[in-house]
């Protein structure tokens, strides 16, 4: 069974579509999750494989399935944070020993198969499904979700894993070099760090409706606090640091207006969840939660980086999609989990979808009210990549636990959780998915 | 010191027109359409048949910038902080190309102000399209 | 003499990620000889300060890396040293506020802390 990347029928792209044809009949149920490292240690029982495997089984275990009931896999096969295994590395002999190899020694280390979890999960013994999304949980969620409900199959599980190597984020490789190729030169010649295009429209932004840098301040120190009510998270783990004020505001810029918190921490980690009908998620042991939509972003910017109107305009757009084909608007939003690394365009995604009311240019006067989970109108209850580190699934796995009732600390107390949003990651380029407690 | 390029067949044109202080930019002739990056097919029509490259008049307008404090590359990290403007062409404004705008100040960039083209040699000799506000 | 030691944390000290060469023992060994001690990371200053009360060691000052310059206006003294793992940003900054600067090999390995 060789396993590609979902067609692009799968997607739901454009505006004008209705109500999607399978609202509330696919529901995820299950989540697992590894836990979290900064690094990869190089131990077998740490590497992207063993974790994806560990994430895998908890969110089986999580559901209660038998995993013979599991007839789809759909998981994204980069698992890179931006960290390469160098070609002039000997292989981790000792790790590819400890499991069962495909064709490519680096399977499992620093990328990643079915095939190879399959060799390495003799329990899933009826697979019959399987298909690769590319590069976000949110990606994999639109098409495991469109599979379930196009009976491709029934049971799937979901997954998406993150290595990260020793060194530092992006200074090997081309960087470090005297020369780099034509193509990649015309954009890559100024030194622009990755958070440089978000920093643009953030800047943009200011200059346009008045505002500024350290109007995020409550936004931060919000998703910051979240992620520390997220014990599968990074900084939960690992580091309980919150931020103040005074953290965020004289932090160092990376791109300015783009400062170091305003960007996420690359960790290692992954995550799985078990997506089913929703007649089988009755039985199942978690209460289920339904999908109501899911949605997808493939806008192309003209130039090299995206305008502020061509963010605008697209988000405006996703806003529209998302709605349209739940069969809902934004008053039946509980809550909203979109996307938030790099932390400048969360308010895009808010504004785009006219969360509470709020239109273009309004987001951060809303960050000054209250956001928190205690509140009437949360902002980031997962607190994000910027609570728990880079994953792009912090947000899914919290709107899941939301509609559960599950999310411990996290748990929205000023609304009742009954809808709610998640997806990301670029305002140009992203996937959503409406989850809700009830199927309609 | 930017790092030095090495044109691949996509770009070649780009860099020997760069290397000769022209700045030429690719569009497709169906759609009268110019594109940058350069690519193997119009982002309009998806044809490559149409493809030629046509020289603009090298000058522009700063739409917008940041300053990188923080910059991946190696050979550039000397240099910071700098300054990395987007340059709107203005034989397209939809046309864009980066600019550290050699002469303007850090993080005092004139948003808006009128700039023209100038070729700068990288760590290899190649001259890369740079732009300098217009007084 | 009167000096000022600023201490980068991560890839710096033994409890920073990752570990580096100077330990908690030679920040304390610096104290007893009446240098100034404290960290310049990029850590939040508020988890900075948490750090040194955790292990219970004392300090002067809590810092961001690009703030060096300021840290010497608010304290007077005849020598000013910071060590760091990064090039980029602790090097440079130290020599841009006028900081003597030590990798933390050669920090762990000097007299001021030993
Ligand atoms: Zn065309």
């Amino acid at each position: 069974m060789a396993t590609g990347y979902a067609p692009s029928s799968m997607y739901r792209s454009r505006e004008g579509m209705g109500i999607w044809e399978h609202k509330g009949k696919v529901a995820a149920v299950g989540v697992g999750h590894s836990p979290t490292e900064r690094r990869w240690d190089e131990r077998p029982e740490t590497s992207v494989g063993a974790w994806s495997i560990m994430a895998l089984r908890n969110a089986i275990a999580d559901a209660g399935v038998e995993p013979d009931h599991i007839d789809g896999i759909v998981i994204v096969p980069e698992t890179t944070t931006g960290a390469f295994w160098p070609d002039d590395k000997p292989l981790p002999q000792d790790v590819i020993n400890a499991f069962v190899q495909t064709d490519d020694p680096l399977d499992g280390v620093a990328k990643l198969s079915v095939e190879w979890l399959l060799k390495n999960m003799p329990e899933l013994t009826n697979i019959n499904y399987s298909v690769y999304a590319p590069v976000c949980m949110s990606n994999a969620l639109n098409v495991a979700a469109q599979a379930v409900g196009d009976g491709l199959a029934h049971t799937v599980l979901v997954l998406k894993a993150w290595h990260n190597l020793e060194g530092r984020y992006y200074q090997g490789g081309q960087n470090a070099q005297d020369a780099i190729g034509g193509t990649s030169a015309i954009r890559s010649l100024w030194g622009a760090p990755a958070c440089y295009g978000t920093a643009l429209q953030f800047a943009e932004y200011c200059r346009k409706y008045g505002k500024d840098h350290d109007m995020m301040t409550p936004f931060i120190i919000n998703s910051r606090r979240n992620g520390l009510m997220f014990p599968e998270g990074y900084w939960a783990q690992h580091r309980p640091e919150e931020l103040t004020p005074e953290d965020y505001q004289l932090a160092r810029w990376i791109a300015k207006p783009a400062n170091l918190f305003d960007n996420d921490i690359p960790i290692m980690c992954a995550a799985s969840y078990l997506f089913t009908t929703a007649e089988r998620a009755k039985d199942m042991k978690q209460k289920p939660v339904y999908v109501l939509n899911h949605v997808d972003s493939d806008a192309v910017p003209r130039g090299l980086t995206p305008t502020l109107d061509e963010v605008e305009a697209e988000c405006a757009l996703t806003g529209r999609k998302i709605y349209e084909g739940a069969g809902i608007t934004a008053a039946d939003l509980s809550f909203e989990n979109m996307y938030d690394g790099f932390t400048q365009f969360h308010q895009f995604h808010l504004e785009g979808l006219g969360y509470r009311g709020i239109g273009f240019g309004d987001a951060l006067d809303f960050y000054q009210t209250d956001i928190s989970i205690e509140g009437p109108n949360p902002v980031s209850p997962s607190g994000g990549n910027i609570g728990s580190g880079r994953s792009r699934f912090w947000m899914h796995t919290d709107s899941i636990q939301q509609l559960q009732g599950r999310a411990g600390g996290r748990q929205i107390t000023g609304v009742n959780a009954e809808i709610g949003v998640s997806g990301g990651p670029m305002p140009l380029g992203g996937n959503y998915t409406v989850w809700s407690a009830t199927p309609d | 010191m930017k790092q030095g390029v090495i044109p691949d067949e996509l770009t070649a044109p780009f860099w020997s027109a760069a290397n000769e202080s022209k700045l030429v930019i690719q569009n497709c002739s169906r759609c009268d359409r110019l594109q940058h990056p350069p690519a193997q097919d119009c982002g309009q029509c998806k044809s490559g048949e149409n493809l030629e490259w046509k020289e603009m008049n090298g000058t522009g307008h700063i739409y917008n910038y940041g300053v990188v404090h923080d910059c991946p590359i190696r050979l550039l990290q000397d240099d910071q902080p700098f300054n990395v403007a987007v340059i709107m062409l203005d034989d397209d404004p939809g046309i864009q190309m980066y600019s550290h705008l050699p002469g303007t100040p850090v993080d005092d960039v004139p948003v808006g102000a009128a700039v023209e083209v100038v070729f700068e040699k990288s760590a290899n000799g190649q001259k890369i399209p740079e732009w300098k506000v217009v007084n | 003499m009167t000096i000022l030691i600023s201490f980068d944390i991560d890839g710096t000290m033994e409890i920073g990620d990752p570990a580096g060469a100077v330990t908690l023992e030679m920040v304390k060994t610096a104290r007893a000889k009446g240098i100034i001690t404290g960290s310049c990371s990029d850590r939040p200053m508020s988890a900075q300060r948490a750090i040194w009360e955790q292990y219970g060691v004392e300090y002067d000052f809590v810092c961001y890396k690009h703030l060096l310059s300021d840290l010497k206006t608010q304290f007077e003294v005849e020598e000013y040293y910071h060590v760091g793992d990064r090039d980029d940003l602790d090097r440079k900054y130290a020599i841009q506020a006028g900081f003597g600067f030590f990798w933390p090999d050669e920090a762990a390995a000097s007299p001021l802390l030993l």
